[in-house]
C-alpha cells in the first residue's frame, strides 16, 4: 500500500466534490439558518438563540415521546435482528444463505409501498382482522391496532430490521468456530459463550444496527402520518409542519439540530452502557 | 450452544420470513384482485387496477421522471463512486476506511434533515427546484453504496495483473478498460443497480427537491392522500418488482454479502 499519491487523489476528487457541494454545505448552511430569524417570510441573518429557546419550549414534550418510541423500535428491531442474524449465521445450517437473500430483498421494496401495505394489513377492514374474523378468534374488528404508536412501532420495525440483520450478521461472520468450540470443550455454558465470546465480538454490527435505526426512527414523519393517527405525533411530523405549513426555515432547523444533538448523545450513551456490560472478564 | 432449542429456533425463523414479507406479497396479491378494499374476500382476478394505472397521465408523468433521474443517479454514482472506491484501495487501510466513513455520512443522516437542508440551500442559492436538483440530491446518498460494494472487490485485487499490464506497455487508462474493467464489470453493475433501486425509491428527498413535479414514490404519496384508489397496489408492484428484481440482480452478480 502507497501513501495518498496525486493520481489516486483526482480519482477521490469527484466523490468528494459531490459530498462538499450537496451535504457539507447544505447542512452546515442549514445549521447557520437555525440562528436567524424569520422576518415577514425572508431569512433575516442573524445569531440568536431564539429558534433553541422555542424548541425548548414548545418541543420537548414532542421530542421525549419521539425519543421514547425510537429507542423501543431501535430495541426491538437490535434484538431480533442479533437473533435472526445469529440464526443464519449458527443455527439455520443449509437455510442461511435463503435466510440472508430474503433479509437483503426485503431491504428494497419500497418505503411508501411498506408503510401503506401495513395500513391496509392493520385497519378495521384490513387483513388482519378480516383473518381473524374469519377464524372465530374476534367477534369484531379491533379497532386500535391501526392509528396508534403500536402501528408505528410495528411498521418502523419492519422497515428497518433488514439494516439491522446485514451488519450484525457481517460481524457473526468474523467469528470463527475454533474459540467457540474451546469454549465448549473447556466447559463452558451456552449463555457464557454468548455473553463473553459472540456479542462482543458482534458489538460493532450492533452499534451500527442500532444507531441507524434509532436515528432512522427519531428523524422519520411519514410513518406517523399514515399509520400513527392523531395520538402520534412525532418530532419529524413538527419539522415537516415548520417547514411546508409555516415555510419556517430557521424553527425546522434548530428543532432538527437539536434532535439530532440529542440523538448523538443518546447513542454514546448506549454505546458506553454496552461496552460497560460487555466488558470480558 | 442451545438456548434455545431447534424447534423454537424453526418457528422463530418462519415467523420472521412471514413478517418480513407478507406485507410485499399481499401488495402484489391484492393488485390482481377484484376487491377494491384490498382486503379479503378478494374476488377473481384481475388486471383491471393495471388498466387504470396506465390511463392515469400522472403515472406516465412520473415514470419518466423516475426514469430520469434514476438512470441519471445511477450512471453519475457508478462514476463518481467507482473512481473513489479505486483511489481508496491504493490508500492505506487507516485512512480509506476514515474516508468512507466521511463519505457515508450522507446515510445515517435522518432523510427528513438531509431533504430540508438540500431544499433550504437550493433555495437560498436560488436554484429552480426540478429533477435536475433531485439527482445531485440522490447521489449524495448513493455514491457511498457504490464505494463500499466496488471498495470491498477492490481492496482483494490482484495488483499484479494491472502492473504485468504496464510492464507490457499499456498506458494506465488502456490497463483500467482492458485489464481492470473486465475483472470488476460484474460488482460495478451490481453496485449501480443497488445505486438506482435506492434512488427509484426515495421519496422523503425527491418530495422536497423536486419542486413541483413528480416521481413514483411522490405520485405514491399523492394518491395515499386522497380517496381509495385500488390501483396504488398495481404501482405499488411495479416498484417493487422494480427495486426488488434490480437488487436481486445486483447481489446474484456482486456477490456482496453485508
Amino acid at each position: 500500500m502507497s501513501a495518498i499519491d496525486r493520481r489516486s487523489s483526482i480519482l477521490f476528487a469527484p466523490a468528494l466534490v459531490v459530498f462538499a457541494v450537496f451535504f457539507l454545505i447544505p447542512v452546515g448552511f442549514f445549521f447557520v439558518v437555525s440562528f436567524w430569524q424569520l422576518k415577514f417570510y425572508e431569512l433575516v441573518p442573524g445569531f440568536s438563540f431564539e429558534n433553541y429557546v422555542e424548541v425548548y419550549r414548545e418541543y420537548l414534550h414532542a421530542g421525549i415521546f419521539t425519543f421514547s418510541i425510537a429507542l423501543i423500535i431501535a430495541t426491538l428491531t437490535t434484538v431480533i435482528g442479533f437473533m435472526l442474524a445469529y440464526l443464519i449465521r449458527f443455527r439455520a445450517g443449509r437455510y442461511g444463505p435463503i435466510l440472508l437473500f430474503l433479509v437483503m430483498i426485503t431491504l428494497f421494496g419500497g418505503y411508501l409501498v411498506k408503510i401503506y401495505a401495513w395500513k391496509t394489513i392493520l385497519g378495521t377492514q384490513g387483513i388482519l382482522n378480516a383473518g381473524l374474523m374469519a377464524l372465530g378468534i374476534i367477534d369484531e374488528p379491533i379497532a386500535w391496532i391501526l392509528y396508534s404508536p403500536h402501528a408505528v412501532v410495528l411498521t418502523l420495525v419492519h422497515f428497518l430490521l433488514p439494516f439491522a440483520v446485514l451488519p450484525i450478521y457481517g460481524a457473526l461472520r468474523g467469528i470463527s468456530d475454533d474459540p467457540l468450540e474451546a469454549a465448549r470443550d473447556l466447559g463452558a455454558r451456552p449463555l457464557r459463550v454468548l455473553i463473553d465470546i459472540v456479542l462482543p465480538q458482534a458489538m460493532p454490527g450492533i452499534t451500527a444496527g442500532f444507531a441507524l435505526a434509532f436515528l432512522i426512527s427519531a428523524g422519520d414523519y411519514v410513518t406517523p402520518r399514515l399509520v400513527g393517527g392523531t395520538s402520534t405525533f412525532m418530532v419529524g411530523n413538527f419539522i415537516e409542519s415548520q417547514f411546508v405549513n409555516r415555510l419556517n426555515a430557521p424553527v425546522g432547523s434548530a428543532l432538527s439540530f437539536s434532535v439530532l444533538a440529542a440523538c448523538l448523545v443518546t447513542l454514546a450513551g448506549a454505546t458506553f452502557l454496552a461496552r460497560r456490560l460487555l466488558r470480558p472478564r | 450452544m442451545r438456548i434455545i432449542p431447534r424447534t423454537l429456533w424453526s418457528a422463530f425463523g418462519l415467523l420472521s420470513v412471514v413478517f418480513m414479507m407478507s406485507p410485499l406479497v399481499l401488495v402484489v396479491f391484492f393488485s390482481f384482485g377484484n376487491n377494491p378494499q384490498a382486503t379479503l374476500p378478494v374476488g377473481g382476478l384481475t388486471v383491471h387496477w393495471y388498466r387504470v394505472l396506465l390511463d392515469n397521465p400522472d403515472f406516465w408523468h412520473a415514470l419518466n421522471n423516475s426514469l430520469i433521474v434514476t438512470l441519471s443517479v445511477g450512471a453519475l454514482s457508478t462514476v463518481t463512486g467507482t473512481a473513489a472506491a479505486m483511489a481508496l484501495a491504493r490508500w492505506p487501510m487507516g485512512t480509506a476506511n476514515a474516508a468512507m466513513t466521511v463519505l457515508t455520512m450522507p446515510v445515517m443522516l435522518p432523510p427528513l434533515v438531509l431533504a430540508l437542508a438540500l431544499a433550504t440551500a437550493f433555495s437560498a442559492a436560488g436554484l429552480h427546484l426540478s429533477v435536475l436538483t433531485v439527482i445531485p440530491s440522490h447521489l449524495v446518498f448513493t455514491q457511498p453504496f457504490v464505494i463500499l460494494i466496488v471498495y470491498a472487490q477492490m481492496v482483494n485485487f490482484d495488483h499484479a495483473v494491472i502492473e504485468s499490464a504496464r510492464d507490457l506497455g499499456a498506458s494506465r487508462p488502456r490497463a483500467f478498460v482492458t485489464v481492470v474493467l473486465p475483472i470488476i464489470r460484474p460488482t460495478i453493475i451490481g453496485a449501480a443497480l443497488i445505486a438506482m433501486a435506492i434512488s427509484l425509491d426515495d421519496f422523503v428527498i425527491t418530495f422536497f427537491t423536486i419542486g413541483g413535479g413528480m416521481t413514483l414514490p411522490t405520485l405514491i404519496w399523492g394518491m395515499l392522500r386522497t380517496a381509495i384508489d385500488p390501483s396504488i397496489n398495481a404501482l405499488g408492484t411495479l416498484i417493487i418488482v422494480a427495486t426488488i428484481g434490480s437488487s436481486a440482480i445486483a447481489l446474484h452478480l456482486t456477490r456482496y454479502r453485508g
